[in-house]
């Protein structure tokens, strides 16, 4: 694909200044992120650019803004409703938030003995991600939809799990590039596919975290959950 | 552990919903993310708007960070400099020029807040110095004040398409220059 007009000078390195400077139009500027999304040789040229740039910020003098300024971003960010994949870290740390929703789920009788098909949603904002994670116990098998976002092509994307009170992330698998991803679940491992255990996708080196816990950033998240 | 490296390690504990690592990111950036924002805007109540947009965009993207390839001042400083950028082109009447010099300041850069190396400043201006036609200048203006081909074109009366040449053509340059 090429730029948005070839008759100017500069080709795609001229672009990528024109983006980190905010100069395209918002066509252009659609056309533009379209391409970085798939090619990272593209965002390094743009990250370049914004290095480049940002060294002329060095020399502009620091000024302490007034302590309103934080007041009202703590107010905005910790005074409501937290963001969901804030909600779910209690589940990390083991709280009692957690042990209450899985408390929740017994009296409530949700938690069918029946051990019931669990789903869980998963979304996130900053990643354009909607995945259905599904939980079949009769096949043992876990399965991941994709229903929006792209695959990254030089990495891979790494599904976790975090059961209730849990200390880190268990690895479940990688997501398929293509299609409904479909992982038998080891015998080990069925005991973590509860009501109210946090499902998690990260971006991993390709074959996945070398460390055996998420390295990358988190892509999105969900809570299994049973389906009415 | 550098400074980079700490705030690098703080933008990762927000990730994580770390709230006493976003105030201590706060303490060691904001007075510089509020000089880029002030520089911007000009105006003190619209860059305290914005400071504030920035670091709640911090909070958002934290989980972002590690796949984008900057520094963390850069990503910082690039944050802060988009989104005053985008206020003040919002603004019905853009103010004047800009004059640096009504921001005062209160102290000199920290440590942590110099994304770069003080060499690579030096490169960055004199390579901007070098362009032919005031094509630095302009550079500067795109960045520090947002000016955008429109705001170039009625103020130098070419034709759009004119200015976006000669800045492509200028921006070609200043790479090449930096890359010597």
């Amino acid at each position: 694909m090429t730029g948005p007009d070839e008759t100017l000078p500069g080709g795609p390195e001229a672009e990528a200044a024109e983006y980190a400077l905010g100069l395209l139009t918002p066509a252009e500027r659609a056309r533009f992120e379209a391409r970085l999304a798939t090619d990272p040789a593209l965002r390094a040229v743009v990250a370049d650019w914004q290095t480049r740039f940002a060294t002329l910020a060095d020399d502009l003098p620091e000024v302490a803004p007034p302590p309103r300024v934080q007041q009202a971003i703590e107010a905005q960010l910790f005074g409501q409703r937290r963001p969901l994949w804030r909600q779910l870290l209690p589940y990390l740390a083991g709280g009692v938030v957690a042990a209450g929703i899985a408390w929740g789920v017994m009296i409530t009788g949700v938690l069918e003995p029946a051990d019931p098909h669990l789903y869980a949603d998963l979304d996130a904002r900053d990643s354009g991600y909607v995945l259905l994670a599904h939980w079949a116990p009769d096949s043992g098998t876990f399965m991941l939809r994709r229903d929006e976002g792209g695959f990254p092509q030089d990495s891979s994307i790494e599904i976790w799990v975090i059961p209730p009170g849990a200390a880190a992330p268990i690895s479940v698998g990688l997501m398929q590039a293509a299609g409904l991803t479909q992982i038998p679940v080891p015998d080990a491992l069925v005991p973590a596919m509860t009501p109210g255990t946090t499902v998690a996708l990260s971006l991993e080196p390709q074959g996945g975290s070398p460390t055996g816990a998420p390295t990358g950033p988190i892509l999105a998240t969900g809570l299994l959950g049973v389906r009415s | 552990m550098t400074p980079q490296q700490e705030i690098e390690a703080l933008i990762a504990q927000v990730a994580l919903g770390d709230r006493s690592a976003f105030r201590d990111l706060y303490q060691r950036t904001s007075a510089k993310l509020f000089g880029v924002c002030l520089r911007v805007l000009n105006d003190r109540a619209e860059a305290e708007e914005a400071l504030q947009e920035v670091f709640l965009r911090v909070w958002d993207k934290a989980g972002m960070y590690q796949v984008n390839g900057l520094s963390p001042m850069t990503w910082l400083i690039t944050i802060a400099r988009n989104l005053s950028v985008d206020r003040r082109r919002a603004r019905r009447d853009p103010a004047g020029g800009l004059d640096a010099a009504e921001v005062v300041a209160d102290s000199a850069p920290g440590p942590e807040a110099q994304a770069v190396a003080r060499s690579d400043v030096v490169a960055l201006n004199a390579c901007l110095d070098g362009l032919p036609d005031g094509k630095g200048d302009m550079l500067r203006r795109v960045y520090l004040d947002g000016a955008s081909y429109a705001t170039l074109a009625s103020e130098t009366g070419a034709r759009l398409n004119t200015i976006r040449t000669w800045l492509r053509r200028g921006l070609a340059a200043l790479k090449e220059c930096l890359e010597q």
